[in-house]
């Protein structure tokens, strides 16, 4: 339980306290879009299109970054787009999380053949390009939020599960572990009132980390056009969207790219200073 | 500094240290001296064979099969008709039998002449149910042949009204038999021969495919002495291509780029309405059952503004599936934007915006230019009347699939192409019940559409799908939207003339 | 290294295979987009969807396609593409050299790169460098390898046209290549003019491909080794008064460069996998190029044979550095 009692540590850390920032002002963000967003991200108005931003003299202060081709307010699209980001980013990362962590816990605390099996399977797995076999599953699952999700977690469980084993079998050796199984404790509470409690600091590194992922991956399928279905203002969508207008209007494709750069970035920090802070295995 | 020093101090530059960026810049100005022209197309070409599979249907890339073939009918810039490898065609009176003839001077890449045998074998192989020829249906309705001279007879087994139109369509390309039985199919593949204006000198797989210019074509040697199609899948590359002067021509480019780089110095763009009809296919399934709704979604329609504003007016709009190049264009058929009217139809039935009708709507996203922005607009504009469509996107791949089935959502986007203009192979196809293409299918217009495919009456059939396309528009069977226009971007000193089949046709650019 | 370990991981590589074998097949069996659907032409009739079904064995029970497929792809037969009217496993080699060159360049060019600025970073330890490097590295490491190639066009293409934004080589070039190693060959034949333009085709895809890696491995490197100075000996050094840039180099670079090279081999199968956009965006005529037309045209058995050409490339890569790992660090042994 050392690790635990070193959580203020990571108030201490910069990196992970730029990182929480990030990762609340983009919870907060979502969370209160509706209140934020001063238009509909979806009410069109063609004969306002392509309106200039703040910056630009002839700007419209009712639209702070412009319009877009279809008249659509960017910043009130920018902000619901913080939303699906959000909810992307920590639906996909829990799944992943919960999944690879328990195929992980249960590989490297009993070993054997699940052991095998699993790790047979993390083999498979590890076989194939994730870019290639999101695009693929996404093109099989059909476009939508759901299946961007789906495709991060079947994707990216891998990445869990071979940590959480490797963490498992030092753990595993640990004299708690062997003081626990004495008095008698069963495995499954070793496993996961012992040992899952330790595990916990890496967790937490590799959970910032996989939100991250989740972002680029909804990026990446929204570029080869296979991303959420509907007219929801997504960062990746709103990236493609804007590639088209380059030369017209940069900002389109500026404003989301930057979305993207600093919610990645600080949510890597967040993982980096986690790390620094809480677990000396990992730390580099 | 003369262009061949300069083009030698690139080389020595280039084997000196192979360092890179020198090479490549400022192409088009080395391209215009050695009277090559490079074109950066839109997509890759995935096969040689433009008669079998389903390349050989793909509209988009038949500028490339017929830089290298030929078709046995050709097809002016109007659409009207002009001899191809044929110079004559036609039925005998009662339309039992049809008669061909072959021109002299024609020759393979090869330097062999083109033959009657070569027609007669092409037709039967095009004709086989086992040859894998996607338009057999249409192929296989001849037989019997028959050569006298350089003329080549056939039984016909079935009328078919669009034969001669077909010759100058899909899969309609003579091919050589000696060099296709010698070389076999895989052979062929990669050493295609034609009898084209071009021949295929370098095929690099997803990258670009060489052409050299054939001195013995009948039709005189074109004016390119090489032609290079580029293939760049991406449409920012494109542009780039272009604009950094890589390359000298491209097409399927966002109209904003298009209008931008028309007015820098050294580039000119041209646009033309082609035979590709922006469309919302409707599925006879609730809520679509009701006509007031049907009628009121297509009254709900700005076509115009749409246009305007999101294709900044590069687009016809349009009220029925024939354009009005095509042979069976009625102007008079309209049907108008009228959200007032729309309003109140919607009110008979029951709907307003406050309890809207609801429904899914299909399109795919970047497959045309602001397909998935309009729909959206669209949406937009049904709200106001009193429906809420929910967007689904799909692959087009998907829409073949659903709309084989059947299944498609009571709405969905498609575009339809037609270069031939017949009326058969837009209104027929895409609204007959037993085709396998149609979403609407109901009785009452297959009785009006079913006796036209055998009519041997050419003014009585092209009659009867005005009459059908009217009865359409009345009953709001489709909405159809608008007439595209292909933006061409071209370096100056180039002569283009746009073709309405949106073809770039390398033998019809010249150097101004 | 023991032969024993390389015959076990060897035999290891097979239910591997095997599994990948299945997932694929799996997976695409139930691609919702019906190939057969997309072949048929204005006015087909049914009786000839269900000949083009019978023509790629779509109508057999499941577990006999499987077991047919199976079967052929142990005997090489990676069926015919059906957008592209030829041999898979054909099509695919015709391509795969192209991703490997593309793919080896932006290794060689991301480790170089990420050796120096990993060094520089910690030479300079807590002075700007580091600060330097720290930025770019996190910002390399923010930025996918896509959204990299989309700004070098914008960059590099359209407001600075020095280099070709598409395309392999230039369509002019009067040369006929015996192997479709354009690179190697030509470098061999005394090509220079064709090694220039393949390089200068080469440069933005690399770029954009080896900045991520470029970034991981700078930083994997600066970690190491300023755990590396911290460790005994690199103090006995400092005390017996070497120089620290010699220190830097020769002995903390040497202890760290295992962990960064054993990284930057795994790194090289994300970087394999970041040829399918990058090279989508540069219409540069590999693999990945090839996979996301297949997978846009629904294209089956070229999707299974790329899919499967790339397991096989991941599983070779994972036994390459596998093995390097335990050259380098005996006392290792796997499970």
């Amino acid at each position: 339980m050392a690790d635990v009692a070193q959580w203020p540590a990571v108030l201490r850390n910069g990196r992970a306290l730029l990182g929480l920032f990030v990762f609340l002002l983009l919870f907060l963000v979502a969370a209160a879009a509706p209140l934020l967003a001063p238009h509909d991200p979806l009410e069109q108005d063609l004969v306002n299109s392509f309106l200039p931003p703040f910056w630009r003299p002839d700007a419209d202060p009712q639209f702070l970054f412009g319009t877009d081709s279809l008249g659509r307010d960017i910043f009130s699209r920018l902000i619901y787009g913080a939303r699906i980001a959000f909810i992307v980013a920590v639906v996909a990362a829990s799944l992943v999380c919960v999944l690879g962590t328990m195929l992980g816990l249960l590989s490297g605390y009993y070993g054997g053949w699940i052991d095998t099996g699993i790790s047979r399977l993390v083999d498979v797995w590890m076989s194939f390009p994730p870019v290639l076999l999101s695009i693929v599953l996404a093109a099989v699952i059909g476009a939508g939020l759901q299946a961007v999700i789906i495709a991060i977690v079947v994707v990216d469980w891998t990445r869990f599960c071979r940590i959480v084993r490797a963490e498992v079998l030092v753990q595993r050796e640990q004299d708690y572990v062997t003081a626990a199984l004495t008095m008698g404790l069963g495995r499954p509470h070793i496993m996961l009132r012992e040992i899952l409690p330790n595990i916990l600091p890496t967790l937490a590194v590799l959970y910032s980390l996989e939100m991250g992922i989740a972002i680029i991956v909804e990026a990446i399928l929204s570029f080869v056009g296979l991303s959420v279905a509907s007219d929801a203002p997504t960062w990746g969508g709103l990236i493609q969207e804007g590639r088209l207008y380059i030369n017209q209007a940069w900002w389109l494709l500026a404003l989301p790219v930057g979305c993207i750069i600093v919610t990645v970035l600080g949510l890597n920090a967040l993982g980096d200073g986690l790390r620094e802070s809480l677990d000396p295995v990992l730390r580099r | 500094m003369s262009r061949v020093t300069r083009r030698h101090f690139l080389q020595a530059t280039a084997a000196g240290l192979p360092a890179l960026g020198l090479i490549g810049a400022n192409r088009a100005a080395d391209a215009q001296g050695a009277k090559a022209l490079t074109i950066a197309y839109n997509v890759n070409l995935p096969s040689w064979d433009p008669t079998v599979g389903l390349s050989a249907v793909n509209p988009t890339i038949q500028s490339i099969y017929k830089s290298v073939f030929d078709q046995y009918i050709d097809q002016n810039p109007n659409l009207s008709f002009k001899p191809g490898l044929l110079t004559k065609w036609g039925w005998n009176d009662d339309k039992s039998k049809i008669s061909v003839t072959l021109r002299n001077g024609a020759f393979w890449h090869d330097g062999t002449p083109v033959t009657p045998a070569d027609v007669v074998w092409s037709l039967e192989r095009a004709g086989d149910p086992k040859g894998g020829n996607p338009i057999q249906f249409v192929w296989g309705k001849i037989g019997n042949f028959k050569v006298d001279g350089m003329t080549v007879t056939a039984d016909v087994k079935e009328f078919e009204p669009t034969l001669f139109k077909w010759m100058a369509f899909l899969t309609g390309y003579v091919l050589p038999k000696a060099a296709y039985e010698k070389a076999g199919a895989e052979g062929f593949e990669k050493r295609p021969i034609g009898s084209g204006p071009y021949m295929v000198e370098a095929f690099e797989r997803n990258a670009f495919v060489r052409l050299k210019a054939f001195p013995k074509w009948w039709g005189g040697k074109p004016a390119f002495d090489s032609v290079v199609f580029k293939f760049v899948p991406d449409a920012t590359s494109r542009v780039a291509e272009v604009e950094s002067g890589s390359s000298d021509l491209t097409i399927e480019i966002p109209y904003e780029e298009f209008d931008r780089l028309k007015k820098k110095p050294g580039l000119e763009g041209t646009t033309t309405p082609v035979s590709d009809i922006a469309m919302i296919f409707i599925t006879n399934i609730e809520p679509m059952l009701d006509r007031n709704v049907r009628l009121a979604l297509h009254h709900a329609i700005d076509k115009k503004t749409i246009v305007n504003r999101l294709l900044r007016g590069y687009g016809v709009p349009i009220d029925t599936l024939e354009a009005p190049q095509y042979a069976a264009f009625d102007p008079s058929i309209k049907v108008g934007y009228d959200p007032k009217l729309a309003k109140a139809l919607m009110a008979k039935s029951g709907f307003s915006p406050e309890k809207p009708v609801k429904f899914t709507i299909q399109t795919t996203r970047g497959f045309k230019p602001k397909d998935y922005e309009m729909i959206q607009a669209i949406v937009g504009m049904w709200r106001k009347v009193g429906a809420e469509a929910n967007i689904e996107i799909y692959e087009i791949a998907k829409h073949f699939e659903l709309r084989a089935q059947h299944k498609l959502a009571p709405a969905a986007f498609y575009n339809w192409g037609n270069s031939i203009g017949d009326p058969s192979t837009s209104t027929g196809f895409a609204m007959f019940g037993p085709s396998p293409h149609s979403a609407w299918k109901t009785p009452d217009l297959d009785a009006k559409i079913g006796p036209l495919w055998g009519e041997k009456d050419e003014a009585k059939r092209i009659a009867g799908y005005k009459a059908g396309d009217r009865y359409i528009a009345e009953e709001g069977y489709v909405i159809p939207l608008f007439q595209y226009v292909q933006p061409i971007t071209y370096r100056k000193g180039l002569k283009v003339v746009p073709h309405v089949a949106n073809y770039i046709l390398p033998q019809s650019i010249t150097p101004a | 290294m023991p032969l024993g370990y390389i015959g076990k991981r060897l035999a290891m590589a097979i239910p591997t295979l095997f599994g990948v074998a299945v997932v694929v097949f799996v997976l695409l069996r139930v691609v919702p987009g019906d190939p057969i659907a997309m072949m048929l032409p204005p006015g087909a009739r049914a009786d000839d969807i269900e000949r083009l079904r019978a023509l790629y064995g779509l109508n057999h029970p499941i577990v006999e396609q499987f077991g047919r497929w199976l079967l052929d792809l142990v005997t090489g037969n990676f069926g015919t593409s059906i957008s592209l009217h030829q041999g898979v496993f054909g099509l695919i080699m015709s391509r795969l050299p192209a991703t490997l060159e593309l793919a080896l360049a932006a290794l060689v060019v991301a480790t170089a790169a990420g050796v120096l600025f990993g060094v520089a970073a910690a030479y300079w330890r807590g002075r700007w460098p580091e600060v330097a490097v720290d930025a770019l590295t996190g910002l390399g490491m923010a930025i996918p390898d896509f959204l990299w190639a989309l700004l070098l066009v914008l960059a590099l293409g359209v407001l600075l046209p020095v280099l070709p934004i598409s395309g392999r080589i230039d369509p002019r070039t009067e040369i006929s290549f015996v192997t479709e190693f354009y690179l190697a060959e030509s470098f061999v034949r005394g090509e220079f003019a064709v090694a220039g333009s393949l390089l200068a085709h080469m440069v933005l895809p690399v770029a954009a491909l080896a900045l991520p890696l470029t970034a991981a491995i700078s930083r994997i490197l600066k970690g190491a080794i300023n755990e590396a100075m911290s460790q005994d000996y690199i103090l006995m050094a400092r005390v017996k008064g070497f120089s620290k840039a010699r220190i830097v180099w020769r002995e903390a670079l040497r202890n760290a460069l295992v962990p960064a090279v054993t990284l930057s081999g795994v790194q090289f199968t994300f970087l394999i996998g970041g040829t399918v956009l990058v090279e989508r965006i540069f219409g540069y005529p590999g693999i990945g190029n090839m996979a996301i037309g297949a997978v846009i045209d629904r294209d089956l058995p070229l999707i299974q044979g790329i899919v499967l050409i790339f397991a096989v490339l991941f599983i070779v890569v994972n036994l390459l550095v596998d093995m390097t790992y335990v050259a380098i660090n005996p006392r290792i042994r796997h499970g």
